[in-house]
């Protein structure tokens, strides 16, 4: 591979990493004691440093080798994640992200870079000044004095490797709603629970509060540590948990070498052993599935290997299906095959080898490492995805042609037998092209989360800088779409969501003086309907003020002042969305920029889409955006006029009617219709293209009228004729065409002919 | 379920919920013998547990339960009803 290539594949994965990491960041801040999710963290980090290592960026590895020492430290509990913490580790992020586009930009990255010094000092600060109050447990020194109470227990309540609880709930517990009886008993793998009574126990009689709790638990439980502290995961600082060495008497721990006495790996083997049994009683089971079969069989392999038995590579040998394997787990189990018939064995412990320098490793983590695999996803860049649409777009012209083909063997050359077998090869080919183009466009789509991904981020910067209480809630992001309609969603999103907390939610203060949760909740959602993508963003905020947005309009001329007066409140919220309206008094950093939702707007009915809005004062505004699942192919319907053949999208055509001549009402210059009751404005497509001809009625007397919906209004075509609908591939006009408007682009037809795609919106 | 209480003894009968702990207080510091019985006795709450150990009442029957059983001191097998836990 060449350094070139080396690189690209450097910046891509950079890239990906970095953003993998930014969603970490925000999870790990919204749930600092999930320690999983911390091990994701630093394992991200970990592989972007590693990376860096490859090439020469100074500057870049040795800001990313801060972020990930700060980020060891935090995930053994040394350092307590804190809001602070996190800004800095978003900011040397960020960074990181501007160094990885430079080296996209120059290929290199020279000399010291101070930013990345800076912000390299920044986290070494955190890493030496510790939080004064670190979090619980967690942040105590590993080796600590065994409890006293521990050394009377029997020998087989205290297994190595288990870990002892002293649990000493605080006397109002009770009101608390808990029940530290109950959370002491239901502990994982509880082997002995003791209640200790102070030392004034018991009270006299008279003198006893039933609903003051006095007592204290000690327990020992063979589970790890992790899991232990989980289960007491809401009282940690009333709980004091010890992991057992195994110096402590425990006779499984004496029976193995002594270079195995480390507890972790005593208890790790235990866990083994008890897999092992495991997949032996799920084999048993009649009629296990396949599939249930060879994860077993997997499984014993590794915990062979793990375990250190040879009879790993028999396993290869053996016959496929539930029975044999059944038999060898048995005959080879590691304490032996009597044990295997028992569920559990605590006291054996089996002279197994040491499982080398990885002992500090579990074997979950064992799995997860070569169980990476998965499922395999090619990297392919857009283009060639693109180039690869393209194509098949031909394919449909190309094979569109057949038809025709077969039309003319029978009128021209008389022959009926080659028309049909034309038109049965065409049917063929027809729906290959129509799978193969459907395979295409799931390729390219993503889902809508993928542009959801970077709100999290932005709604925290944004409401933390507006000192506003935002919890955005994202819904539905499985939804999937073309990746141009997704691409083309982001900044309207953005935007939106910008104006949602800047104009939307209010400050913590007035929500509460409103009678509402400080917490402004923004909910953004994604569902597919139809052909269609539509996304919602909600927000219950203070809505949108009518008054203003009216007297705003009038200021800035957008409409006239009786007319603003005349509309009604869900008519004026509309207004927000004409060019140059802005409702914001001051032009902050966020929103108000003069560029209002008339943008938003555009870039949506661009892709075809469309906006709704609605607003309720006080109780927040919704926005629904309608987009189409994709944009390649596109429905239009075929009509005539002066002797022309146009299309119009699909999407927009309402209905198609015939008027007789005499029903158009005739007014000035302008023709109305009633159609249903409604009056429907009629305008002559020829007119509107500039074209001298006069619309031409049917033999009937009537006129072949397209009804349009235009951004909430209809609007009927006069055209001469209508000519069925086709599926088309829309190319946008080029060269010297780009400049032309009215029409939406152009499509080849099966003839060879070209079609004008008209756009109403344009020509109205 | 709950506590019946009859004239010799209170039966703890399935979960006892932590609001039963003080009538269970209050009745057995009226009798001049106080006595439970745990036989049926499901998950007691801490409260209840702590009543029990603290008036110390004399044990109609034992608690079948491994933990419950450890807590009153009694020994972890019972001997007489032979029910592990």
């Amino acid at each position: 591979m060449k350094t070139q290539d080396l690189l690209d594949q450097f910046v891509q994965e950079a890239r990906e990493c970095l953003e993998r990491i930014g969603q970490r960041l925000l999870a790990v801040e919204r749930d600092p004691a999930n320690r999983e999710l911390l091990n994701d963290l630093f394992r991200e980090v970990h592989t972007l440093k590693g990376n860096c290592g490859l090439f020469d960026f100074g500057a870049l590895e040795h800001l990313v080798h801060a972020a990930e020492d700060l980020l060891d430290r935090v995930r053994d509990g040394q350092i307590a994640y804190r809001p602070a913490l996190a800004d800095t580790l978003l900011d040397a992020m960020d960074h990181t992200g501007t160094l990885v586009d430079r080296i996209a930009r120059d290929g290199r990255l020279d000399g010291e870079d101070p930013a990345a010094a800076t912000l390299a000092q920044a986290l070494r600060l955190h890493l030496t000044a510790p939080d004064p109050a670190p979090r619980g447990e967690a942040a105590a020194p590993p080796p600590r004095a065994m409890p006293d109470w521990l050394s009377a227990l029997p020998d087989g309540e205290r297994p190595a490797g288990a870990v002892a609880v002293t649990y000493a709930p605080e006397p109002g517990c009770y009101f608390k709603g808990e029940d530290p009886w109950r959370l002491a008993r239901c502990a994982p793998g509880l082997r002995h629970l003791a209640v200790h009574a102070p030392t004034d126990w018991p009270p006299a009689p008279e003198a006893f509060d039933c609903y003051d709790h006095r007592l204290s638990f000690r327990l020992v439980c063979d589970a790890p540590l992790a899991a232990v502290q989980d289960h007491f995961r809401y009282v940690p600082e009333q709980v004091d948990c010890v992991v057992l060495a195994s110096e402590r008497a425990d006779p499984a721990a004496r029976s193995v070498p002594a270079n195995d006495a480390d507890p972790a790996l005593v208890a790790l083997r235990h866990h083994a052993r008890a897999l092992w049994t495991a997949q032996g009683e799920l084999l048993a089971r009649p009629g296990v599935a396949a599939a249930s079969v060879e994860s077993a069989r997997r499984v014993l392999e590794r915990l062979a290997r793990i375990l250190g038995l040879d009879a790993a590579d028999s396993l290869a040998g053996l016959a496929p299906g539930a029975v044999p394997l059944a038999t060898w787990a048995r005959e080879h189990h590691p304490d032996g095959a009597a044990a295997a018939d028992r569920t559990t064995d605590e006291s054996v412990a089996p002279p197994a080898p040491r499982l080398g320098a990885a002992s500090a490793a579990s074997p979950s983590a064992e799995e997860g490492h070569s169980g990476d695999r998965g499922p395999r996803v090619l990297k392919v860049s857009q283009d060639k995805i693109d180039r690869l649409m393209d194509l098949i777009g031909e394919m449909v012209v190309a094979k569109n042609a057949l038809p025709y083909l077969a039309a003319r063997a029978e009128t021209q050359f008389g022959q009926r037998e080659l028309a049909r077998e034309i038109k049965t090869q065409y049917s063929v080919i027809n729906r290959i092209a129509e799978d193969m183009q459907h395979a295409v466009l799931q390729v390219r789509m993503l889902p809508v989360g993928t542009v959801f991904q970077r709100f999290g981020r932005l709604v925290r910067d944004i409401s933390r800088k507006l000192g506003k209480e935002v919890e955005l809630v994202l819904e539905g992001e499985d939804t999937e779409a073309d990746k141009n309609v997704i691409e083309s969603l982001a900044d309207p999103l953005i935007h939106i969501l910008r104006n949602s907390l800047d104009h939307g939610i209010e400050p913590p203060d007035a929500r509460r003086a409103a009678g509402k949760p400080a917490t402004g909740t923004l909910r953004v959602s994604a569902r597919q309907e139809g052909d269609r993508v539509v996304l919602e963003i909600a927000d219950d905020g203070a809505g949108i003020d009518t008054r203003r947005v009216r007297a705003k309009a009038v200021e800035r001329g957008l409409i006239p002042a009786d007319r603003a007066d005349a509309l009604t409140d869900a008519e004026a919220v509309q207004l927000v969305f004409l060019p140059g309206f802005s409702t914001a008094e001051s032009v902050s950093d966020l929103s108000g920029r003069g560029v209002g939702m008339d943008v938003v707007r555009t870039a949506v009915e661009r892709v075809n889409g469309t906006v709704a809005l609605s607003s309720m004062a006080g109780a927040g505004t919704t926005i629904r955006l309608s987009l189409p699942l994709s944009m390649a192919v596109t429905h239009v319907m075929m009509i005539e006029t002066a002797g022309r053949r146009f299309g119009v999208p699909m999407d927009l055509i309402v209905e198609t009617v015939r008027v007789p001549a005499e029903d158009i009402h005739h007014f000035k210059q302008s023709q109305t219709v009633v159609l249903r009751g409604r009056i429907v404005p009629l305008r002559s497509l020829n007119a509107l293209m500039g074209l001298d001809d006069p619309p031409r009625p049917n033999p009937e007397g009537e006129h072949a009228v397209l009804v349009v919906r235009l951004g909430g209004e209809t609007i009927g075509l006069v055209v001469d004729d209508f000519d069925g609908t086709s599926d088309i591939i829309l190319k946008p006009l080029e060269g010297v065409l780009a400049g032309l408007t009215g029409f939406a682009g152009t499509a080849l037809m099966g003839d060879g002919s070209v079609l004008m795609i008209l756009n109403p919106r344009e020509l109205i | 379920m709950g506590i019946r209480y009859t004239r010799t003894h209170a039966a703890l009968e399935g979960d006892i919920a932590v609001d039963d702990a003080e009538a269970l207080a209050l009745w057995l510091r009226a009798q001049r013998r106080p006595a439970v019985a745990l036989k049926a006795v499901g998950h007691v709450h801490s409260a209840v547990l702590q009543v029990l150990l603290a008036l110390r009442p004399a044990l109609r029957s034992e608690p079948t339960d491994r933990w419950l059983r450890a807590a009153l001191g009694l020994p972890p097998v019972p001997p007489s009803e032979g029910e592990p836990a």
